[in-house]
C-alpha cells in the first residue's frame, strides 16, 4: 500500500455517516448550518451565527450550547494550520476519537495567533431535531441561583443547551437562560419539567419556541472559573460594572459584553486584571480577543523559546 | 547504559528512605511487560516512592544520575507504553492513592494518581456523581495512566474521553520542580498556554503525573440497555448508523463480531446467543421520563435495521445480564489463549465492512483466531488476535496483520489510536500518519521538557531514544 507522501492535509469533505465536515476557517456559522442542515445535521456551537468559526473559536472556548457538548476544542476533531511562515500542517483527525501523539490540535486552539491560524476546521456535527424552547427564567437573584445549582447537579443537565445567567444593566435583576433542541414530541415534557422546577421558587418562566438555538455574540473577554464560583462572581461583576456578563453555568465560563466605545485593551486589563490572583488559584484564568499581550512568566519563556526554535519560527 | 544501577539504588535509599527499592530479578520480572505481555523489557531497578515529594525526589535524582525513567501505574496499558524499553528505572506510582477532595458543589474532586477508577467510582456513589471515562481495565486501573493515555471507554460515544474531564494536573518535571497546569477552574492558570492540553495523553514523555483536579458529572437517574443480535454486517451498520444520528443520543453503542460472540457461547460464560451473529449493546441514560419516552424508539430502529432479537431493561441486575458477553469477552482472552494482542484504531464508520474483510481474510491465511470488539459510535475498532508466542512465527504473523491494518486504516482517514496510545506498540507507524512538517512539530513537544528522552525513551516515535 502507498500512502501519501508530504503533509496529509485535510480536504474538502462531507462525512454523513460519522457526521464530520471539513470547511474553510473563516466561514460562518449560518453557511454551514445552510450546508449540513438538509442531510440531518446541525454543528450546535454558536456565539455569532455571521462571524467567521475561526473568529468564534479564537473569542472564547465555550459557546451557550457547549452546556451540552462541551468546548469547541472538543467539537473540532481536526484543522488545517498555516505556520507563521506559510507552512501548511494538519492538526487533529478526522475522526471523532483519538490519542495519537501530542494533543497539539487542542494546545494551539488556545493560543490565539501567536504561533499561525487555522485555515480549515473539521468539526464533529449532531443529529438535527425538529423543534426547540429558549426559557427565560425570571425571579428573585437568590432563587435563581437555587435553581442554576439545582440543574448542575440534575440528570437533565446532558440535555441543556443553555444554562446560562445573565445580567447586564438593562435588567434589574440577572435572569436565567435554559434551552433544549430535540425532537418535537419531547418539548412538552420538558416544558413541564422546567415549571415543576420554577414554580417552588416562584420564578417567571416565559418560553420562546423555535430551534432552541441562542447566541450572544463575540465576547469582548471571557473568565474562566469552576462551578462554585460561576454564579457568585457573575453576580459580583454585574453588579460591580454594570456591563453584560453571562455566566455559562455548566462551563464555567463568563462572558463579558462591552459597549463598542469600551473595547479597549487598556481599560479591558484593568478591570479584569485585579481579579486574576482569584482566577490563577483556582486554575482558571482570563482572555479577550482584544487584549495579545499577555505576562510571560521566566520558566515558560524558556520553554516557549524551544518551541518557537523546533518549529523554525521566529523568537 | 551509561549508570551503576546499584549505586543509583544505594543513593536512592540514603535520600528517599521510605521509597521502595526492588533490585532482584524476580521483583523486577513483575515489571517486565504491561497488557501487551509477548513485549518484555527488564528494567535495572523499580522504585515505590510514599508519596508526591519523594517522587520528585526520586525524579531529581534519576535525571542526575542520567537514568531512563518509566512511570507506571497499574500496568494495564496494552499498547507497550509503561514499560523499561531502553532500561532504566521504573517508577511505580501505587502508593499515590488518596482521594484528596470531592467538591459536591463545585463537580470536581482531587485525586492522587495512584486511584484506581474503581476506588473513584466506589468514592463517588453515595455524592450522586459520577466521573464518566470507564476503561475496560476499570477494576485495577489507576486515573494516572488513564491521563497518560487518554482512556476512553464504553460510554465515551457521549460523555467523552478522559482529556474532556482533567481540569488540571500536578507534574513533576525532569529536573524534579513541581508545577501545575490547570487547577479545579480547567484554565491555564498563570501560564500563557494550556499546557495541560500537551501533557494529557502524553504517555509518560513529558513529566511525571502526581496529582489531577478532574471534573464530575449528575449521575444518571435511569439507564435503559439494549441488546440486538444481528445476521450479517449490512443490517449490524444499518442499525450503528442510525443510532449515530437518533435524538436518544446513546452513551454506549457496542458491537462484537460473530467470532467475538461463537468465543463466548464456546467458554463456560456462555449466554445462549446465535454464534453467527453480530451483537450490539446500546446504552441511553438521563432523567426517567426521557429516556423512558425514548425507549421504545430504540427498540424500533434496531428492529427495524433488521435484528432478529432485541432485549432491553432498565433494571440493573437484567442489564449486566445483558451486558454480559461483552465483560466476558475481555476476560475469555487471557482464559483461552497463550498471548493475546488488542489492537486499537479509531476508523470512519464507511470502513467498516472494508477492514472486516481485510482482517479476516489475513486472519484466515495467518491461521491467527481473531475476535474483534468495537466501540462503534465513535469507530474505535479492537480487532484482538490471539496467538501463542512461543510458537516459531506467531509472533511475526501478528505483528504482521496489525501493521498492514495499520497501514489501511490510516490510508482510510482512520487514527492509529482511540484510546490506549502508542507506546512502543506502534511507534513506528507514526510517521505514517503526519507529514514531514507535522511530524516535525510532534515531535518537539518532548523536546520542550525533555531534550534528551529521559522519559519514557523509545515511545509515541520509535526515534525517542534516551542519549545519556
Amino acid at each position: 500500500m502507498n500512502l501519501p507522501v508530504g503533509e496529509r492535509l485535510f480536504g474538502s469533505f462531507f462525512d454523513e455517516v460519522d457526521g464530520v465536515v471539513a470547511v474553510p476557517a473563516r466561514v460562518s456559522l449560518a453557511e454551514i448550518q445552510r450546508e449540513v442542515a438538509p442531510r440531518g445535521w446541525r454543528f450546535p456551537l454558536v456565539l455569532d451565527r455571521e462571524a467567521p468559526l475561526a473568529d468564534q473559536v479564537s473569542a472564547s472556548a465555550f459557546a451557550p450550547a457547549s452546556s451540552r457538548f462541551g468546548p469547541y476544542c472538543d467539537n473540532l476533531t481536526g484543522m488545517n494550520w498555516e505556520l507563521p511562515d506559510g507552512r501548511r500542517v494538519r492538526m487533529g483527525e478526522r475522526v471523532v476519537k483519538s490519542t495519537t501523539g501530542f494533543d497539539l490540535h487542542r494546545f494551539l486552539l488556545g493560543t490565539g495567533d501567536r504561533y499561525g491560524r487555522p485555515t480549515d476546521f473539521v468539526l464533529r456535527l449532531r443529529p438535527l431535531g425538529d423543534a426547540g424552547t429558549v426559557w427565560s427564567l425570571r425571579g428573585k437573584s437568590a432563587s435563581l441561583e437555587e435553581v442554576a445549582r439545582k440543574l448542575l447537579h440534575s440528570s437533565y443537565l446532558p440535555w441543556l443547551e443553555s444554562l446560562d445567567w445573565i445580567g447586564d444593566r438593562q435588567s434589574v435583576e440577572p435572569w436565567l437562560r435554559l434551552a433544549v433542541h430535540c425532537p418535537k414530541e419531547e418539548l412538552e415534557m420538558f416544558g413541564a419539567w422546567v415549571q415543576d422546577m420554577a414554580r417552588p421558587e416562584g420564578i417567571h418562566v416565559e418560553a420562546t419556541p423555535g430551534d432552541g438555538s441562542v447566541s450572544d455574540g463575540l465576547p469582548d473577554a471571557v473568565l474562566k472559573t469552576s462551578p462554585n464560583y460561576v454564579l457568585s462572581l457573575a453576580r459580583r461583576l454585574t453588579h460591580g460594572t454594570g456591563f453584560r456578563w453571562v455566566g455559562l453555568c455548566a462551563c464555567a465560563a463568563i462572558h463579558l459584553y462591552l459597549p463598542p466605545e469600551l473595547r479597549d485593551p487598556t481599560q479591558i486589563q484593568a478591570l479584569l486584571e485585579p481579579l486574576q490572583e482569584m482566577l490563577w488559584e483556582q486554575g482558571g484564568d482570563w482572555s479577550s480577543r482584544h487584549v495579545s499581550s499577555t505576562v510571560v512568566l521566566a520558566e515558560e519563556a524558556s520553554w516557549l523559546a524551544v518551541l518557537r526554535k523546533e518549529w523554525g519560527l521566529a523568537a | 547504559m551509561g549508570f551503576s544501577c546499584g549505586a543509583v539504588a544505594q543513593s536512592l535509599r540514603r535520600s528517599s528512605p521510605r521509597a521502595r527499592i526492588l533490585e532482584a530479578p524476580a521483583q523486577l520480572a513483575g515489571y517486565d511487560a504491561d497488557g501487551l505481555g509477548y513485549k518484555t523489557f527488564r528494567p535495572d531497578l523499580v522504585i515505590i516512592p510514599a508519596d508526591a515529594e519523594e517522587m520528585a525526589a526520586v525524579v531529581r535524582q534519576l535525571h542526575q544520575a542520567r537514568v531512563p525513567i518509566t512511570l507506571r501505574g497499574a500496568g494495564t496499558s496494552l499498547a507497550g507504553g509503561p514499560v523499561a524499553a531502553q532500561g532504566g528505572a521504573i517508577v511505580h506510582t501505587s502508593r499515590l492513592r488518596a482521594i484528596r477532595r470531592i467538591d459536591t458543589a463545585g463537580l470536581w474532586c482531587e485525586v492522587e494518581c495512584g486511584v484506581t477508577l474503581q476506588q473513584l467510582e466506589e468514592a463517588l456513589a453515595p455524592t450522586g456523581l459520577f466521573y464518566p471515562p470507564d476503561p475496560s481495565s476499570g477494576l485495577v486501573c489507576t486515573l494516572g495512566g488513564n491521563v497518560a493515555s487518554n482512556a476512553g471507554g464504553a460510554h465515551c460515544f457521549r460523555y467523552g474521553v478522559t482529556s474532556n474531564y482533567v481540569l488540571g494536573l500536578e507534574v513533576i518535571m525532569l529536573d524534579g520542580k513541581v508545577r501545575r497546569f490547570g487547577g479545579p477552574a480547567g484554565g491555564r492558570g498563570p501560564w500563557q498556554e494550556d499546557w495541560k492540553r500537551l501533557m494529557i495523553g502524553s504517555e509518560g514523555t513529558l513529566g511525571a503525573f502526581t496529582r489531577f483536579w478532574l471534573r464530575l458529572m449528575p449521575q444518571p437517574e435511569k439507564v435503559w440497555t439494549f441488546r440486538a443480535m444481528f445476521p450479517d454486517l449490512s443490517s449490524t451498520e444499518r442499525a450503528i448508523h442510525a443510532l449515530v444520528r437518533h435524538p436518544s443520543f446513546p452513551v454506549a453503542i457496542e458491537m462484537m463480531d460473530p467470532h467475538a460472540v461463537a468465543m463466548v457461547e464456546d467458554s463456560p460464560l456462555a449466554v445462549g446467543l446465535p454464534r453467527d451473529h453480530f451483537l450490539l449493546l446500546v446504552e441511553i441514560d438521563g432523567p426517567a421520563r426521557l429516556v423512558d419516552q425514548r425507549a421504545p424508539a430504540v427498540a424500533a430502529l434496531l428492529r427495524g435495521a433488521g435484528s432478529t432479537e432485541v432485549l432491553s431493561s432498565a433494571d440493573s441486575q437484567e442489564r449486566a445480564r445483558l451486558f454480559k458477553a461483552r465483560k466476558a469477552q475481555g476476560g475469555l482472552l487471557g482464559q483461552i489463549s497463550p498471548d493475546f494482542l488488542v489492537q486499537d484504531a479509531v476508523i470512519p464508520k464507511q470502513a467498516l465492512a472494508e477492514m472486516l474483510r481485510f482482517l479476516y481474510s489475513e486472519a484466515e491465511t495467518a491461521g491467527i483466531p481473531t475476535v474483534t470488539v468495537m466501540h462503534a459510535g465513535d469507530g474505535n475498532l479492537h480487532p484482538n488476535f490471539l496467538f501463542d508466542s512461543r510458537r516459531p512465527g506467531d509472533v511475526e504473523k501478528v505483528e504482521g496483520i496489525s501493521k498492514r491494518l495499520m497501514e489501511k486504516i490510516v490510508a482510510a482517514g482512520g487514527a492509529l489510536s482511540g484510546e490506549h496510545g502508542i507506546g512502543n506498540d506502534k511507534a513506528a507507524y507514526m510517521p505514517w500518519v503526519f507529514g514531514p512538517q507535522t511530524l516535525r512539530l510532534q515531535k518537539s513537544v518532548s523536546r520542550i521538557f525533555d531534550p534528551r528522552n529521559q522519559l519514557n525513551p523509545l515511545k509515541i516515535f520509535a526515534d525517542r531514544r534516551f542519549a545519556a
